[in-house]
């Protein structure tokens, strides 16, 4: 699955904004439901500041 | 749920952006019991956007106060991929806002006409309820505190994600949003009354750098690159180095990032009860990200449109609502429609494409180009460009 460095996350929800899954939320810091996420990268190759990362799918 | 609050409104809006804020003032003008939830604990910081504004899109929804010019613009500037300057002066059109003070003050205004803000409350889910009635539920801190309401207004910005749960697609394409990053410069270089933008595939691919000059030798420096073309990071890398190439050694603060929808604008406005604005509702220029304007007076036609659908019976006429769609739709809609079927266009043009654009409009007078037509407007009524464009296309 997908997961987040909340170091370099800027809190900017551009990767909420094209999640197909709805598995991105914003809110007191970003989470990533392990349940929704379908590892398709999308959300990963947007972030600006490459916060983002995913397994491929492995752990799913 | 534990002991939560039961919040009756006949309005909530949710995300105190400019389209939020918008829609609380235009509500609780009308009298209405309005709560406007956002998830920042002061509206308005950081600030994610160039802050560039044309003077009549601004001042045709709100009347802005001084406190909230940074400078005026008089000239812009656009350099080609292979370095053609096109140069653009007629006059003062546009300009650089301040939206840190902007955004909070107008959530103040909002407040001032009876709008309960309520800050630090991130709306975690969205439902309608068998009574026909909306909630919002905001559940990060373990004490979940819940509103309620027979109108819903979304303006969450580019995230729209609540939209989803009332049946609208809101998730972006790749080829639909621009990944951005941009900071605040300060520079012996920086001109005070001209913005500059470059295109062109190394400097931003399917996007542009700008240059906004926010008066005493400070600017927004920033750039999109469209999803389609991004990799993780690239918008950062891109600008720290452009940075670093035009403004060696400059003072650079408020590194940050952003996402711009440049989508068609989302249809319908409105489902029952429930009504998206702004960059929620991809109200937005698709040639040049501007949202400004579109998402003030969206939210201000969102917020009319709901003060009067509520009865006095406490309930909603949904189709009073709708005239928000038609407003919208009538004065804004065609106009986007034209940049979204344009942004497609551009996005399929090469570098060598722009370049013929730029070294033929670097022969015009600066005087005749209008910066409104080209930006603000991006070619959208009097297609000067576009007919030049098609012309060279061929
Ligand atoms: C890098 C960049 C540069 C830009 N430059 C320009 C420019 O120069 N000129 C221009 O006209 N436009 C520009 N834009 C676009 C402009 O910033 C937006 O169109 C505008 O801010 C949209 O206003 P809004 O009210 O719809 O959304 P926003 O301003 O994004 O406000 C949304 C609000 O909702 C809150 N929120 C979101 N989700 C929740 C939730 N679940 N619960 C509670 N609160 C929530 C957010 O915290 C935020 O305060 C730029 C955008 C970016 C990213
Ligand atoms: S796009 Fe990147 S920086 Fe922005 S919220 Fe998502 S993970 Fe954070
Ligand atoms: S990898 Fe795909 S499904 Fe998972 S969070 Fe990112 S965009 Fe959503």
């Amino acid at each position: 699955m997908t997961v987040v460095d909340q170091k370099k996350c800027d809190e900017c929800g551009t990767c909420i904004g094209v999640c197909p899954q709805d598995a991105i939320i914003l809110g007191k810091a970003l989470r990533i439901s392990s349940e929704k996420c379908t590892s398709c990268g999308i959300c990963v190759r947007i972030c600006p500041f490459a916060a983002l990362s995913t397994d491929g799918g492995k752990s799913k | 749920m534990s002991d939560a609050a039961n919040n009756k409104y006949d309005i909530i809006v949710v995300g105190a952006g400019p389209a939020g804020s918008m829609a609380a003032m235009a509500a609780a003008e009308a009298g209405r019991r309005v709560c406007l939830l956002e998830r920042k604990s002061k509206a308005g910081a950081p600030v994610r956007c160039g802050e560039g504004v044309g003077f009549k899109g601004l001042t045709l929804s709100v009347e802005p106060r001084p406190e909230w010019i940074k400078s005026t613009l008089t000239r812009a500037r656009m350099v080609s991929p292979s370095g053609i300057n096109v140069e653009i002066k007629n006059g003062a059109e546009g300009w650089i806002l301040d939206r840190e003070r902007m955004d909070a003050g107008l959530a103040a205004m909002a407040a001032e006409k009876g709008a309960e803000l309520i800050p630090n409350t991130p709306v975690t889910s969205a439902e309608k309820l068998p009574d026909g009635t909306y909630r919002c539920v905001s559940a990060e801190t373990g004490d979940a505190r819940e509103f309620t309401a027979p109108c819903l207004i979304l303006a969450d910005g580019v995230e729209s994600r609540l939209a989803r749960g009332f049946g609208w697609n809101t998730a972006l394409k790749p080829g639909d949003i621009e990944s951005g990053a941009f900071a605040r410069v300060k520079s012996k270089d920086i001109e005070p009354d001209c913005c500059v933008f470059y295109t062109g595939s190394k400097a931003a691919p399917g996007g542009y750098v700008w240059i906004f000059p926010r008066g005493e030798g400070e600017a927004n420096v920033g750039l999109g690159v469209i999803g389609s073309r991004c990799r993780p990071g690239l918008p950062k890398e891109l600008l720290l180095s452009f940075i670093a190439g035009r403004f060696p050694n400059a003072e650079v603060t408020d590194l940050h990032c952003g996402g711009i929808p440049v989508a068609r604008w989302t249809r319908p406005l409105v489902k029952e009860g429930v009504m998206l604005a702004g960059d929620a509702a991809r109200q937005v220029n698709a040639i040049n990200g501007a949202g400004i304007a579109y998402s003030l007076y969206a939210g201000k036609a969102a917020g009319a449109a709901a003060a009067k659908s509520i009865r006095p019976n406490g309930t909603c006429d949904h189709r009073t609502l709708t005239e928000y769609h038609r407003t919208w739709a009538k004065n804004y809609g065609k106009q986007l429609d034209r940049s979204y079927a344009l942004k497609e266009f551009i996005m399929s043009a090469n570098d060598a494409f722009l370049d013929r654009i730029a070294e033929s409009l670097s022969k015009e007078d600066p005087a005749k180009i209008s910066y409104l037509r080209v930006f603000m407007r991006a070619f959208a009524s009097k297609p000067l460009l576009l007919l030049k464009a098609f012309k060279l296309f061929k």
